[in-house]
């Protein structure tokens, strides 16, 4: 938005104040449809397992709006894939100071710091993720294997559990929707 | 193996483990479209450099640790094999394609007798080369089913849960196969099909031991037959069904399976005479099997690489093999089964 006020100073200047809000919405929209296009052209090479040509989706997203939470944690998760897990980590910094409550970008928080073998923190940030979203299974599996890295064995088979019943119900849905089709 | 999937420690130890003794290399690949089962794409069936595991995307915790598990032990086996003496599977030949179609052909009529309703000539092509393909696929797969199963539920206790869950699935879902079918194909061969599966289950349920894998717990046709008193089982009309017929075959199926498998030491130290020994006791079972369900002359033993040169002359082969039982009534058009459908 700063910098579309900035490209609008000079109608500003001399207009009509309802005409220029008016184009700053517009094209605000206009932006943020593409982000949203941008995203999810990244999230279907990432589905195809181009996680190259994903990240680039990302970062074109990310240079239109660097205040989108989504784009980081997205960027974050192509980044593991590549085995970029340091940037992965900066990634998912960015998207959680955006939005403090983002859950999956807690989860792959997690998921970066096991891959770097940081448990400890990889276990904080799986705690904190589930906090925010107890039903990720991802979450509970990366929580239980850093607990079982820790030595923590009876913590780490009570996270293996939870992630193993929410899998269960995931799969059983996987089924049901390949039955559908 | 290099990955930047997180894996629980058993699965990576055992991975190592699986790496070093066959000096080989693992990768680990998810796929939304990839079979339930997964998949083991391996150096010592198709000529390529590394192997890959290959699981669907959504399972993403223990349910992939298990598949891992359970695709380790199979290219623990193959790769034994391999080195110690040669990995052989079940193919099939042109002679032995016409064997099979025609002994099925045979049976088809024998039950087509008494049918009110008789099958389309058409179909009933369709579901020889059906019938003779699934057997192949099944006795492949099937009697490697148990080992690897017992051999995984012994080495890595942590994902014991995650085995049965996946295991009663698995046994549902290979009941089911065949079923719409039931009224179609010769009972001979639906019976068999679920005997083979039955065995499987219920040595299963016996080894994890796991009373919900036992087939007349988990599975529903099936569930009558628990608890029979003889007298019951004498009088009563469904021990003319094909279910009840299946049990039967089933329970001697299971003694052939545990007769072979008795001999494997389920907790030995990992070693390539130790995955050898059990490769050769799967062969001995599985020509077993073979002998039992009278099908002895449909498959030869041989390299990979045969039985993927004879699925892709799979075609030419029924086609002779239908010319010789029909004559002229065959014409290259009609023999395709490519469908799958009945």
């Amino acid at each position: 938005m700063a910098t579309l006020l900035r490209n609008h100073r000079q109608i500003v200047v001399g207009e009509n104040y309802d005409r220029v809000k008016y184009e700053i919405r517009k094209e605000a929209s206009m932006t943020t449809n593409e982000v949203v296009g941008l995203l999810k052209k990244g999230r279907a090479s990432a589905g195809r397992t181009k996680f190259k040509e994903a990240i680039v989706y990302y970062e074109k997203a990310l240079s239109l709006d660097p205040n989108n939470p989504e784009a980081w944690y997205l960027r974050a998760a192509a980044f593991i894939e590549t085995g970029r897990n340091a940037e992965a980590l900066n990634d998912c910094a960015r998207a959680i100071v955006l939005n403090q409550n983002y859950a999956d970008a807690w989860s792959k928080k997690g998921h970066a710091l096991y891959n770097l073998e940081r448990f400890e923190e990889a276990v904080f940030a799986c705690t904190r993720a589930l906090a925010l979203n107890g039903n990720d299974a991802s979450a509970w599996y990366i929580k239980g294997v850093c607990l079982d890295e820790l030595g923590r064995n009876d913590e780490a088979q009570e996270a293996y559990g939870k992630s193993l019943e929410l899998e269960i119900i995931l799969d059983m849905e996987a089924e049901k929707k390949k039955v559908g089709k | 193996m290099k990955t930047e999937m997180p894996l629980s420690k058993p699965i990576r130890l055992f991975i190592k483990q699986t790496e070093d003794l066959l000096d080989t290399e693992i990768s680990l690949l998810r796929n939304p479209e990839a079979d339930p089962n997964g998949t083991l794409v391996d150096i010592y069936t198709y000529n390529i450099e590394k192997n890959i595991i290959i699981f669907p995307a959504h399972y993403m915790g223990l349910l992939k640790d298990f598949i891992i598990a359970k695709h380790c032990v199979n290219l623990l086996i193959k790769g034994a094999a391999a080195k110690k003496s040669q990995y052989l599977v079940c193919s099939f030949t042109g002679d032995s394609v016409y064997r099979g179609i025609h002994q099925i052909y045979i049976d088809a009529l024998k039950d087509e007798a008494k049918k009110d309703k008789k099958l389309p000539v058409q179909k009933l092509i369709q579901m020889l080369n059906i019938l003779f393909t699934d057997f192949n696929d099944d006795i492949n797969e099937l009697p490697w089913n148990p080992i690897t199963n017992a051999r995984v539920y012994h080495q890595m206790p942590k994902i014991r849960k995650t085995q049965l869950y996946y295991l009663m699935k698995e046994g549902k879902m290979d009941m089911d196969e065949m079923m719409a079918y039931e009224d179609v194909i010769p009972r001979r061969y639906f019976v068999l099909n679920k005997a083979m599966f039955y065995a499987r289950d219920q040595y299963l349920a016996k080894t994890l031991p796991a009373d919900e894998l036992m087939p007349v717990v988990n599975i529903p046709q099936m569930k009558k037959f628990n608890h029979l008193e003889v007298k019951e089982m004498l009088t009563t009309r469904w021990t003319h069904t094909s279910w009840y017929q299946s049990k039967i075959f089933g329970d001697t199926m299971l003694e052939i399976m545990e007769k072979y498998l008795q001999k494997i030491d389920w907790n030995a130290e990992p070693s390539i005479d130790y995955f050898h020994d059990i490769y050769q006791i799967g062969v001995h079972m599985t020509n077993h099997f073979i002998s039992y369900m009278s099908m002895k002359d449909w498959f030869v033993w041989e390299p990979p690489k045969h039985l993927q040169e004879a699925q892709e002359k799979k075609a030419e082969y029924e086609f002779k093999a239908l010319k010789k039982i029909f004559g002229d009534l065959i014409e290259e058009s009609s023999t395709d089964s490519s469908g799958g459908k009945l």
